[in-house]
């Protein structure tokens, strides 16, 4: 292993929080989010004797992933059938304890109201308060870094209003 | 943009920021998941970490037949798995139990050597990294005002042009033990609320209820690392008398018996909205030592206000909390280590800064470890580089507690 490159461990205890906050923030139940983090640091871990630490940061290598492996639970799950539940606002599933747990969580609401935004908004967001600087932002979007600004404050501003009408 | 509608945008912000730091899986995802990952290693990469770790740990011993160190391996493997189901018994090893008046933190604590045994290591938690072409990022596991405050962590070659006088040679160390589920409701009880019905679950302690605020108390984690602590939100009267939002602050916690044992330092923000409530312990000979988070910010229990209303509270689970008394090392010691340190991060910057340490104060931070975790004294280095026209802080936790009563 090259000498810059850290343990694979080191990486994955730093991470794997923030993935599965980021995952979070995209599905609507624990178990999901769970699924899909397990693949993106399986899939990591796989991928790992080929990154680069010149090429990229190992936030944007993982985010990247993680991005893609939400991308094809929707392929594979049906982005109409998570669309529907989002709009719906449904419940957890009653046999999914650990979902009903994170909906208590005092911020749920917020990340369901973060879930009903557009995709790319919904990205800006996630990727943003996931602690990626706009400039990675922009490059997992593929858009420049001032788009990537603009992106997430036109997201924010989008997600003040959805916010203040359900409180109004 | 109004100056209204910033403020709502930047408490959106910080609730965003808190929302995706609070999210974390259920306990035990983390191991379960690296358990799988591992089973997915072939035998011959596992056998090699395993000979490489043996192998660097009796690098030291001199050179000797092949005989000997066949005969060494056994040894060595026999104890170590005697050491390991021994060490299954307890953790902590003989840790001695304390009266309530310890976790004050004040002068009733008995400075005995180790009364904890060897001590797991303080340390920052690591940045994601930067690349060779990028600037800096801050620790991104961080609150925003770490962020805002461009922390480094990567290498560094650091110089030291500051002062530090610590006149004392022994500090208390905190541990406490991971809460069950019964201490978070009897927690909830002390302060009024009960349990809401149908809460048992995995990834928090417990979810109660009062006539008017809900509260939320959760695990502590290593990432971040966090000591459990709870939310309190209220639903309804949430003003409290006071003419300054230190007061309005220090009326609702009063009213709701929520004010920290603890000695704390009270910082109010700007707009008036956030009141803080820093978390200090006293140290004979010192005085009080503030309490860092995971980058090196002071931390303790957050009450954020619109006026005279409470919105929401935010502090660590009220926890007994005995104290043992360790053998620090000196200032010089201290310097000496910082300078030797290596980074705690993964970022990197081309070519290695310099960076010149100018201040250092002894802090206390959590350290994490499971069933138990403690509060350590340790010694908080601080300086700042430029790099690319923007300033950047580079900061070094050094363990206080000497060397010999910390685990490798």
């Amino acid at each position: 292993m090259p000498a810059d490159r850290p343990p694979f461990e080191d990486i994955y205890r730093e991470f794997v929080g923030r993935i599965y906050a980021y995952v979070r923030a995209q599905v609507m139940s624990s178990a999901d989010a769970e699924d899909i983090t397990a693949q993106v640091f399986m899939n990591a871990y796989q991928a790992y004797p080929r990154f680069e630490t010149r090429n990229t940061t190992p936030a944007a290598w993982l985010f990247r992933i993680a991005r893609n492996a939400t991308l094809d639970h929707f392929r594979a799950h049906g982005r109409r059938e998570r669309l529907q539940r989002t709009v719906e606002h449904q419940p957890m599933d009653e046999h999914d304890p650990a979902g009903m747990a994170e909906e208590r969580i005092r911020y749920q609401a917020l990340l369901s109201h973060v879930a009903r935004l557009p995709e790319r908004q919904r990205d800006a967001i996630s990727l943003r308060h996931s602690g990626l600087t706009f400039e990675e932002v922009g490059v997992l979007m593929k858009c420049s870094e001032d788009a990537a600004k603009m992106l997430y404050h036109r997201a924010l501003k989008v997600l003040r209003e959805s916010v203040k009408e359900e409180m109004a | 943009m109004s100056d209204e509608e910033d403020l709502e945008t930047q408490a959106l912000q910080r609730q965003l920021d808190d929302a995706f730091q609070t999210t974390r899986p259920r306990r035990g995802f983390e191991d379960e998941l690296w358990s799988k990952i591992q089973a997915r290693r072939p035998w011959w990469q596992t056998a090699r970490a395993f000979f490489a770790a043996l192998i660097g740990g009796i690098r030291h011993v001199p050179p000797a037949p092949a005989a000997a160190v066949a005969i060494l391996l056994v040894l060595v493997l026999g104890i170590g798995l005697l050491g390991s189901l021994g060490r299954r018994g307890g953790a902590g090893g003989g840790a001695t139990s304390l009266s309530q008046g310890a976790q004050r933190g004040g002068a009733g604590y008995n400075p005995v050597a180790g009364d904890f045994g060897r001590l797991p290591m303080p340390f920052l938690l690591a940045g994601s990294g930067v690349n060779d072409a990028a600037p800096p990022r801050a620790v991104s596991a961080a609150p925003a005002q770490a962020r805002a405050n461009n922390l480094y962590f990567g290498p560094a070659n650091l110089t030291w042009a500051g002062q530090l006088n610590v006149a004392a040679s022994s500090a208390p160390v905190y541990r406490f033990q991971a809460p069950s589920v019964d201490d978070a409701n009897k927690f909830a009880t002390s302060i009024g609320a009960a349990a809401q019905p149908g809460q048992a679950d995995l990834s928090i302690l417990g979810s109660y209820s009062s006539p008017d605020f809900t509260l939320t108390v959760a695990y502590g984690s290593k990432v971040p690392n966090r000591e459990p602590f709870y939310f309190l939100t209220p639903t309804a009267n949430s003003s409290a008398p006071g003419s300054t939002a230190a007061d309005v602050a220090g009326a609702y916690l009063t009213t709701h018996r929520l004010t920290p044992i603890w000695p704390s330092s009270v910082v109010v923000d700007q707009s008036g909205s956030r009141v803080q409530l820093l978390r200090q312990f006293d140290v004979a000979g010192v005085g009080p030592v503030f309490l860092i988070d995971g980058v090196g910010d002071r931390y303790g229990l957050d009450v954020h206000l619109n006026g005279n209303n409470v919105v929401q509270i935010k502090g660590p689970m009220p926890l007994l909390a005995p104290s043992a008394g360790y053998r620090i090392i000196s200032a010089g010691q201290a310097v000496q280590s910082a300078l030797a340190s290596s980074p705690s991060g993964v970022d990197r910057i081309t070519p290695t800064p310099t960076v010149r340490l100018t201040s250092a104060e002894l802090v206390y931070a959590l350290v994490w470890a499971g069933d138990h975790s403690f509060y350590e004294p340790a010694y908080l280095f601080s300086g700042t580089f430029s790099y690319n026209g923007t300033t950047y802080t580079k900061r070094v936790l050094v363990p206080a507690v000497d060397p010999s009563q910390l685990l490798p």
